[in-house]
């Protein structure tokens, strides 16, 4: 982090800091990652040769157990939503870190410029959609869809679960940053620190919307 | 008009005269050729916590070096054993371990990080800047690098190395047809190296976007420079595609998954479009540098600027593209069907348009000029030279019905060599010998220089010609044995001669490099009369690089610059000062990356063997993150 | 500085060069060349080729040309000659774009044709036959006389063969260098390579190897194929169709009668020069003959066509020596029907192998071993197929074969997989037996 504070003293051909150049280096490199599991998820979509299948009720014909199809999109688009949101306080944290030190008058003011409450709001419904997927998980492993159990299982949870990771990552940067604000504050020259945090976010929650108009509304 | 000579008189002992083309320009007495040449001070400590990138890039080129023995150690066995039929100088497991870690080796191990030797320790000097964007990243590359590439590379010794292929098709490297803990090397061994290939190209991208000097604009920065740019790219855009191709296979090994299992439906054609989706880019990532180098090397020696520069440019960037778009052409023996068999091998034709754009102007540069056939620019001939029959059989090979004769026979082995080691390594032997005297402050035997380079050029044409005939004459690759009365005997005698000879030359190349270090004569900072930015300040350089910032008018400063290029020149030959004299910050030595890439790969061990081991490691790595993070990168100045 | 750098950059490729042609010349001594083709699909790929290898050479020797004249010419004569700092030029950069982007096209455009010819559906009537790949051997099926054969195949001439490639495991390759390209065996579907071999060649065997690396054995995955009459090619047929017994007299001979219907040949070689039209590929419009009434013993000995071993090329015949490790008496005289006792007794042979008639032998793991005594090699064109080899691959396999699953079944041998010595198996004498049984199945 403390990169920061010496890095911005440099010279630099563009003027911009290094870590916005790398940052947007790293988000492309993302794409390639995501784009590589998500046309995996599509070219496997309907190979897989027993159930449970995404959209589609199966039939076990060794037990006669019928299994529904698993995707549950009710409460994935809840999450969504979460998540969603979730940006949205992203921007909101971050205009609050630009703004330190202007004039706080009504109590709006005060609400929109703690950055510390957006950055936990964040945080928190970033936490909250990691407990959507846990629970989403789980509830799939009951109904008998497990990592191992077809193609279906294998490249869905390898694919959420890659992005899970990402929105993990993302929110133990956020509370990290929210410790430094607490420890000492985030003022305006720390505002690269969380634009970059923002950057990712964002990113991460594109990709959500990707995953998600592919793998649970497309049939 | 009126004649300025640039460049001191020192080294070779040849005139290195050359004009600036810029009239009423002041002569230029440089500091001449030290005595006495200042090597790098400083134990063993200051190299294990250097972020200095020019220490970083002499580790690399030094780790790179040794692995390229390595390889080509395994290769001098492969061909003791195929010297003469069913003969069995290794068993068939180990054969195949043998091939398998030297394609590796010679691709992940030797080139890549000889390439990144150069970016490191070129591209800041070559933009005028005084580190990489990101020092201690670019320590943490190298360290996870040295220590991935141990992992990969020790299982062989005790004959479980990786023995799945260098592309390590599936199904044959699932668990079900290799039970054993080789292919678990394979298969982490390049996660861990892609990060650390990964962790360079955003490090790079930005010191070339956001450190030129003032005045580097795109369009004169030299041109390794911008190869190395578009292998940057093309890394960063690469590298997760086969992450993630290899990540399906770690799962299926590791934790019971079905992505390449057949009984499932799994399909072995998407691990092998994964794999070239990354595979064919990272040729050009393998070759890209060693164009740059031999674009750098050439007009130096011909007294020439170099010849079509913009076009150099834009057919670089071209064949980054295009290189996008021809993976499949590993697989006309799949049976993908006419449409994608016709598109893939026309859009491989096309990759032969640009490539030779570059040929012909290295050709241009040449004609004309007072060609200066040193050591260095032996190689880069002979890269011109070899490059263009390995390229020629590479679109023997692009057209898709002709392949099916050719694919996995050794006249595909005798196409990559002559692009990768006729291509890249000729390439990469041009730098050394052009940039030692920069990296080391002293000459390197010419004698002995040019003894390696013939032995190695004959020797290369040996080994590698007649492989186009074993090939044609329907000698399959990867096979460790073969039957005598097939007709293949006399060029599989070749070969393997022909490997002995580029052994020898290997060594005399590695007393070369060692004795010069020692005992070569004392460059001074313009040895070879070069234009370039790197060539306006001693050599060795400084810590600091440039006491003053130049400021560029020109691609050659030192041939067509202005007064300032000249003036800054002056200034940054006059070394000696220390960068608390001149007041530059430079970034602390640190061992944390080291510490941080150690617990990395240990964790990849832990993953293998023990659940704790892995835990230990993903803490300690977590702490040496944190403390690397939270530690300031450079003094407070203000 | 060096002399001429012409003259030594022009020894080792001159060397090379002349090597080249010397080597090209004479063909004969090459049996797996890919420039000799005997088939309409190995013509069309070598008519690319041909104009590959043209326009390659054209480039080669011009850019090579070009660079020995410019360092010969421009090589510093004199330092105070200052060179022109020219930085390039447009109107040239152009030129050496087209003229590449020309030759390319005149590549390309036969190329895309070749992929549709040589790639379009195999024509109706052709003759299948199913391919099988296993780690590391070839399984052979002729859906349409219903024969099962392994690591050797009979084909008439001039007749369209439509290969069906599959594999029991990994990935493998078929190739057969004189007749045709390779095609991938791939989990998960079925490849096809299909092409007529030419009605006018010789009566002759070809070699055939596994060109896709599937591990350890690899490099031992051979075949043999044997272009032959159609008429020969009915009776090794009707042979192949008879279960497996001792002693068949194979006599080279084909007696009309007992033959099945054939077809006739079906492409007059085409004309390598007629350019375009040298890529059509053959249609032969034949349907395949009626399964003919599987025939008695008798009748099948009567007409039993196998390539006698005098006229096998030595390349076809494999050199591989006997590892030493194995020690075997070979003036051991086995007794055949003992031999048939052991192979679905103590040797255990049929949980892995089928042999047709013997209704205790139908393994599906191993090769079929109907007419194993007919066969020019065992282990997969890795040895001759005779009574010292024969016996020390049933002794110990896996010494003989490296990695293969065939278990060591001579008693008191090293098993290398196992790393143990057996305590139990054959002993000398029952595998001279077992020799003489699998010797007499022809
Ligand atoms: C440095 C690495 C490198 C480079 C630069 C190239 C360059 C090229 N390669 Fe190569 N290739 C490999 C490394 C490389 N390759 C490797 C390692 C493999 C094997 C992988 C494996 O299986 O293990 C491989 C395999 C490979 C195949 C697959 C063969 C098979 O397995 O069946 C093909 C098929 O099209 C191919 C084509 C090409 C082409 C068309 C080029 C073009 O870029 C070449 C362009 C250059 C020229 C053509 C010469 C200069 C041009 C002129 C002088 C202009 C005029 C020329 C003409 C008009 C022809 N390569
Ligand atoms: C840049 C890459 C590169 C380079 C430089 C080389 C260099 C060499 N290669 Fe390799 N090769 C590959 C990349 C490379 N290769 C790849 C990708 C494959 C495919 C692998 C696969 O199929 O999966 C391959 C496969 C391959 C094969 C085919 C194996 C098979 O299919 O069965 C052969 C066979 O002859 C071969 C030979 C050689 C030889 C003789 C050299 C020579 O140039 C080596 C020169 C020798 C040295 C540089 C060693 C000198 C040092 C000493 C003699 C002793 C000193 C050593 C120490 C002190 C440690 N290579
Ligand atoms: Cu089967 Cu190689
Ligand atoms: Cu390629």
């Amino acid at each position: 982090m403390s990169t920061a504070a010496t890095a911005s003293h440099h010279y630099t051909t563009t003027g911009l800091d290094n870590r916005k150049i790398a940052i947007w280096a790293f988000i492309g490199s993302e794409c390639m990652l995501f784009v590589s599991l998500i046309s995996t998820y599509l070219i496997y979509k309907g190979r897989s040769r027993v159930g449970p299948f995404p959209h589609e009720i199966w039939k076990d014909p060794a037990t006669g157990h019928v299994f529904n199809p698993i995707l549950n999109i009710p409460v994935t688009s809840a999450s969504t939503f979460v998540l969603l949101m979730s940006s949205l306080a992203m921007v909101l944290a971050l205009a609050a870190v630009q703004n330190k030190g202007k004039p706080q008058r009504t109590m709006g003011d005060r609400i929109l410029g703690s950055s510390k409450l957006w950055l936990f709001v964040t945080a928190l419904l970033g936490a909250t959609f990691l407990g959507f997927q846990a629970f989403e998980f789980t509830s799939f492993v009951h109904e008998g869809l497990t990592i191992k159990t077809n193609l279906f299982g294998s490249t869905f949870f390898t694919l959420t679960g890659f992005h899970g990771a990402h929105v993990t990552a993302g929110v133990i940067w956020l509370l990290s940053l929210l410790m430094i604000d607490i420890k000492r504050g985030l003022g305006p020259d720390d505002a690269l620190n969380v634009d970059i945090m923002a950057l990712y976010w964002h990113f991460v929650d594109v990709v959500w919307i990707a995953i998600f108009t592919l793998i649970y509304l497309i049939r | 008009m009126a004649t300025t000579v640039i460049g001191p008189n020192v080294g070779t002992g040849v005139d290195t005269g050359i004009e600036t083309g810029v009239p009423g320009l002041k002569p230029f007495t440089p500091s001449p050729a030290p005595a006495t040449v200042h090597s790098y001070k400083g134990g063993i400590w200051s190299w294990l916590a250097t972020t200095d990138h020019k220490k970083i890039g002499t580790l690399y080129l030094f780790t790179a070096l040794f692995f390229f023995l390595v390889g080509g150690l395994e290769a001098e066995i492969l061909r003791m054993q195929l010297g003469a039929p069913n003969r069995h100088v290794v068993s068939p497991e180990m054969y195949n371990q043998l091939f398998t870690m030297h394609g590796t080796t010679m691709i992940f191990l030797a080139i890549m990080p000889l390439s990144a030797a150069f970016f490191n320790f070129l591209i800041p000097l070559q933009i005028g800047a005084r580190d990489v964007a990101f020092p201690r990243l670019n320590a943490f590359s190298y360290w996870v690098y040295l220590f991935g590439g141990l992992f990969i590379s020790i299982p062989i010794l005790f004959g479980h190395g990786p023995d799945g292929g260098w592309f390590g098709y599936v199904p044959l490297t699932t668990r079900a047809y290799s039970p054993g803990i080789n292919i678990d090397f394979w298969v982490l061994g390049l996660q861990i190296l892609g990060i650390s290939s990964l962790a360079a190209g955003f490090n790079f991208i930005t010191t070339i976007i956001n450190l030129r000097a003032p005045g580097m604009s795109l369009m004169r920065m030299p041109i390794f420079t911008w190869m190395s740019f578009v292998t940057q790219f093309l890394i960063v855009l690469s590298f997760p595609i086969i992450t993630i191709g290899i990540f399906f296979l770690l799962m299926d090994r590791f934790f019971g998954t079905q992505f390449y299992e057949p009984a499932a439906g799994g399909d072995p054609l998407l691990y092998q479009h994964l794999f070239w989706l990354f595979g064919h880019p990272e040729v050009y990532i393998l070759v890209l540098p060693a164009f740059g180098l031999v674009s750098e090397v050439l007009p130096t020696f011909s007294k020439k600027p170099l010849f079509g520069y913009p076009v150099m440019v834009y057919s670089g960037i071209l064949i980054g593209f295009l290189g996008f778009g021809v993976w499949a052409h590993h697989m006309f023996a799949v049976g993908m069907g006419p449409v994608a068999d016709s598109v893939f091998g026309v859009t491989t034709m096309l990759i032969a348009i640009p490539t030779g754009v570059k040929i012909f102007n290295w050709l241009g540069t040449m004609a004309q000029g007072q060609v200066r056939f040193t050591t260095a620019c032996l190689f880069a001939a002979g890269f011109v030279a070899l490059f263009t029959i390995g390229g020629i059989s590479g679109v023997m090979h692009s057209s898709p019905p002709a392949d099916l004769q050719q694919t996995d026979s050794y006249f595909i082995v005798a196409h990559f060599h002559y692009v990768l080691f006729g291509g890249s390594i000729m390439g990469i032997f041009a730098g050394i010998y052009y940039y030692f005297p920069k990296l080391f402050g002293r000459m390197m035997d010419e004698k002995l220089g040019k003894t390696h380079f013939w032995l190695n050029f004959v020797g290369m044409n040996l080994t590698f010609f007649p492989m186009h005939f074993s090939g044609m004459y329907g000698m399959p690759r990867r096979v460790y044995t073969y039957d005598s009365g097939q007709g293949w005997d006399v060029f599989n005698r070749m070969s393997t001669w022909g490997a002995y000879l580029i052994g020898v030359a290997t060594l005399v190349f590695v007393f070369n490099f060692f004795k010069s270090r020692r005992m070569g004569k004392p460059a001074g900072p313009n040895p070879w009369g070069a234009g370039t930015l790197e060539w306006t300040i001693p050599s060795p350089p400084p810590p600091y690089n440039f006491a003053v910032l130049p400021t560029v008018t020109s691609r050659y400063p030192l041939w067509e610059g202005k007064e300032a290029d000249v003036e800054s020149a002056r200034i940054n030959q006059q070394s000696g000062k220390t960068a608390e004299q001149l007041g530059i910050v430079l970034p602390y030595d640190t061992i944390k990356p080291m510490f941080a890439a150690f617990f990395l790969v240990l964790m990849f061990v832990g993953l293998m063997t023990n659940r704790w081991l892995l835990a230990g490691a993903a803490g300690a790595m977590t702490i040496s993150l944190y403390a690397w993070l939270t530690s300031p990168l450079e003094p407070e100045h203000h | 500085m060096i002399g001429s750098p012409r003259l030594r950059r022009l020894i080792p490729l001159g060397t090379v060069a002349v090597l080249a042609l010397a080597l090209a010349a004479c063909a004969r001594d090459y049996p797996n060349t890919t420039f000799v083709p005997h088939s309409d699909l190995g013509r069309a790929i070598d008519f690319l080729w041909k104009r590959l290898l043209l326009f390659g050479t054209a480039v080669f020797i011009l850019v090579e040309a070009a660079l020995i004249f410019i360092i010969w010419r421009y090589r510093r004569r004199n330092d105070d000659i200052m060179p022109p700092q020219t930085h390039g030029n447009v109107p040239l950069e152009i030129t050496w774009t087209l003229i590449p982007a020309v030759i390319l096209a005149f590549i390309a455009v036969p190329t895309v044709r070749t992929i549709f010819v040589t790639q379009a559906k195999a024509p109706a009537g052709a003759m299948v036959i199913e391919v099988y790949g296993h780690q590391w051997w070839w399984e052979f099926r002729y859906p349409q006389y219903n024969v099962v054969t392994a690591n050797e195949i009979y084909i008439p001439k001039g007749r369209t063969v439509d290969f069906v490639l599959q594999t029991k495991d990994v990935l493998h390759s078929f190739w057969i260098p004189q007749l045709a390209g390779k095609r991938d065996l791939i989990a998960n579907h079925i490849n096809h390579i299909w092409f007529t071999p030419d009605a006018k060649m010789a009566t002759t065997v070809w070699n055939g190897f596994c060109t896709e690396y599937c591990g350890t054995e690899h490099a031992q995955m051979h075949f043999r194929v044997v272009t032959v009459e159609p008429a020969q090619f009915g009776s090794w047929v009707t042979h192949q169709q008879a279960p497996g017994f001792f002693n068949a007299s194979v006599t080279p001979a084909n007696p009309p009668g007992a033959t099945p219907a054939i077809v006739a040949p079906t492409n007059a070689p085409i004309p390598e020069q007629a350019g375009v039209s040298a890529i059509r590929m053959a249609q032969p419009n034949v349907t395949p003959p009626p399964p003919p009434a599987t025939p008695t013993v008798t009748q099948a000995q009567l007409a039993s066509f196998i390539l006698p071993r005098t006229s096998v090329p030595a390349y076809a015949i494999p050199h591989t020596p006997l590892p030493s490790e194995i020690s075997f008496n070979d003036r051991l005289v086995g007794d055949a029907t003992n031999g048939e006792k052991l192979f679905v007794g103590a040797g255990t042979c049929n949980a892995c192998h089928a042999v047709a008639g013997n209704a205790l032998a139908a393994g599906v793991i191993g090769p079929n071993l109907t007419h194993v005594g007919s066969r020019i090699a065992i282990g997969a064109g890795m040895y001759v197929n005779d009574a010292p080899h024969l016996a020390r691959w049933i002794k110990n396999a896996r010494i003989m074969k490296p990695g293969n699953i065939m278990p060591t079944l001579g008693k008191g041998q090293y098993d290398p997989q196992a790393k143990t010595v057996t305590s139990t198996g054959l002993s000398d004498p029952q595998i001279a037996d077992i020799v003489a049984y699998l010797q007499a199945l022809r």
